[in-house]
């Protein structure tokens, strides 16, 4: 049973097991049986609007159990959702509502009561998009997006069917189960910790964005709700294991999204003494590829993504473009059972997902990761083959960044560079350059920033001022130099 | 401002904005919506209020509102230590 499907599957639930727990949210405890009510309730209401069904509702993916029925309602009314971030801007957002040609921006509060605003019809935005059919892809997830517009992924109801069963069966998951929802509902982890969770009749324990950075609150939550299932960022693990905490109850531990430091790892294996621990390597387009279950006694320096998943092929291609055999280190191009079909933006797919280079019949993705084989066939992220950086776990392009400060009407230029840091894997560290005559301050580059990037890619420190950005010898900004002013200041 | 607003507006300006100290930065500007306090941003800023005013850190929950401006944090530490008065 898929997402299509999944208010049948939630009043199966409800019927035999009414008073279990499916969501958890602060103090809020919703059972199967309030859910699948909600959320018929909800698919009635959606059906008598009589809208259009080829055009797809936008509903900001707020972390709520109402939000959550809200999506389930509207694919039972037979309706695709677009659900991007809710903290992206309103113009951001607008931009999307109208290139999926959304008919509404719908949200829902905590009793229930909808709000619906229309989207203006804009041909020109759409123009280049695919039309969206809910039969197929009934949910539309987006890129992280560091600029203003991130890119719209269709993610196919059969693609996302394959993935809950090959997770539910490869992590041992059944209804007994409580599982941690860390990431924001927009992104694909939710997949797994939030839609297979109600698919199986499990427990998904929703994690509010406000809380995220609070160490003592989520270790409460893994006590108090006995969660089973642990899925994040080595942030998400570096709190939870703060100040010796040990959650003996939990099973399984997932770290993904970026790379696991090694003294870390150490923590996390005494703070879970009864887990076993994976690390799991994806991304939005094709949702995850490879695994490596670790071992946390005995991991060395760095953790391999590991292996592809069963179905998975992955090809390292040099920069020739020719196949690499054996050992080696090119850019990775993986096909999955889980993958999108592409980009709902026709002419972003160019290049991105192509054809098998090996003659295949699968389409692969170009990930623009740089990825090495080894000997015994494990693999190991080098890098990116471009600008991007990942920021709390979310990837980020540095030059797009750069673009959006450039627009400033008060900005003579502007540079990004993406400095380490222990918390947060990267920071972003802006050098800008005002024109002069103008009184531009970092406070006001930032206040543009927000309305045009979500709040990860807005740089963590802006310095403006007046003279020119140091050069390199051929011209070009030395973002080498601005990285080395910057850590020099602050040695963290 | 009062002198408390100042207070915190001086740490804010240290910690977060590089010693930037423009009028830009009203008692209202959101610190959280344009990036300038993040979500460990607050936990720092917590940690700090606790210090300096002696509030004690499990009565101060961890809703971003309250530490969305320098207004905000002002009134709530002005709120905060009156109740213990």
């Amino acid at each position: 049973m898929s997402l299509l499907r999944l208010l049948d599957v939630l009043a199966g639930h409800a019927r035999r097991r009414p008073d279990q727990v499916a969501l958890v949210r602060g103090e809020q405890l919703v059972t199967y049986r309030q859910l699948a009510g909600l959320a018929e309730d909800l698919a009635g209401a959606l059906a008598g609007l009589g809208l259009d069904r080829r055009q797809p509702l936008c509903v900001p993916a707020h972390k709520t159990p109402a939000t959550i029925a809200l999506l389930i309602g509207a694919f039972q009314a037979g309706y695709a959702v677009l659900a991007p971030s809710p903290e992206l801007g309103a113009s951001a957002r607008a931009a999307l509502a109208a290139q999926a040609r959304c008919s509404l921006v719908l949200t829902v509060d905590d009793h229930g009561v909808l709000d619906t605003s229309p989207v203006v019809a804009d041909e020109r935005a759409a123009r280049g998009f695919d039309p969206v059919d809910p039969a197929t892809a009934p949910l539309l997830l987006t890129t992280s997006g560091s600029t203003g517009t991130p890119k719209i992924v269709p993610i196919p109801d059969d693609a996302f069917e394959r993935f809950a069963d090959w997770a539910a069966d490869r992590f041992g998951l059944t209804e007994r189960d409580t599982l941690l929802s860390y990431a924001p509902l927009n992104f694909d982890l939710s997949l797994l910790d939030v839609w297979t969770a109600l698919r199986l009749g499990a427990r998904s324990v929703l994690v509010a964005q406000e809380s995220s950075a609070d160490a003592r609150h989520l270790q409460e939550l893994v006590t108090r709700h006995e969660v089973t299932f642990v899925q994040g960022v080595p942030m998400l693990h570096r709190l939870l294991t703060q100040d010796g905490a040990v959650h003996p109850g939990v099973r399984t531990v997932i770290s993904t999204g970026d790379a696991l430091p090694p003294t870390l790892l150490k923590q996390i294996g005494t703070a879970f003494p009864g887990a076993g621990f994976h690390n799991v390597f994806g991304c939005t387009e094709t949702n995850d590829s490879f695994l490596h279950d670790i071992d946390p006694a005995r991991a060395g320096e760095e953790t391999p993504i590991g292996r592809p998943l069963p179905g998975v092929r992955a090809l390292l291609l040099d920069d020739e473009g020719r196949i690499l055999d054996g050992p080696g280190t090119g850019e990775l191009l993986v096909t999955t059972p889980f993958q999108t079909r592409g980009y709902l933006e026709r002419s972003r797919n160019e290049g991105v997902f192509v054809a098998a280079p090996d003659g295949g019949d699968e389409v692969f993705y170009r990930t623009g990761d740089l990825v090495s084989r080894d000997a015994d066939g494990l693999y190991r992220l080098r890098g990116r083959t471009d600008f991007q950086v990942k920021v709390r776990g979310v990837r980020t392009n540095v030059q797009e960044v750069e673009n959006v400060l450039a627009a400033h009407p008060d900005v003579a230029e502007a540079a990004v560079v993406a400095i380490p840091d222990a918390e947060a894997g990267y920071r972003l560290h802006a050098q800008v350059t005002r024109r002069p005559g103008t009184s531009l301050t970092s406070l006001r580059l930032r206040t543009h920033s927000a309305e045009r990037l979500p709040r990860h890619a807005i740089p963590s420190s802006v310095l403006v001022g007046d003279v020119p950005l140091p050069r390199t010898s051929t011209g070009k900004p030395d973002r080498n130099l601005i990285k080395a002013a910057r850590q020099k200041g602050n040695p963290s | 401002m009062t002198s408390l607003a100042e207070e915190i507006r001086g740490y804010v300006v240290a910690e977060f904005l590089d010693g930037e100290d423009t009028a830009d930065l009203t008692a209202d500007f959101d610190l959280i919506t344009n990036g300038v306090v993040d979500s460990l941003g607050v936990v720092r800023i917590v940690s700090h209020l606790s210090r300096t005013y002696s509030i004690p850190v499990d009565d101060i929950p961890l809703v971003p509102d309250n530490f969305r401006s320098i207004g905000a944090m002002s009134a709530f530490v002005e709120d905060a230590t009156k109740a213990a008065a």
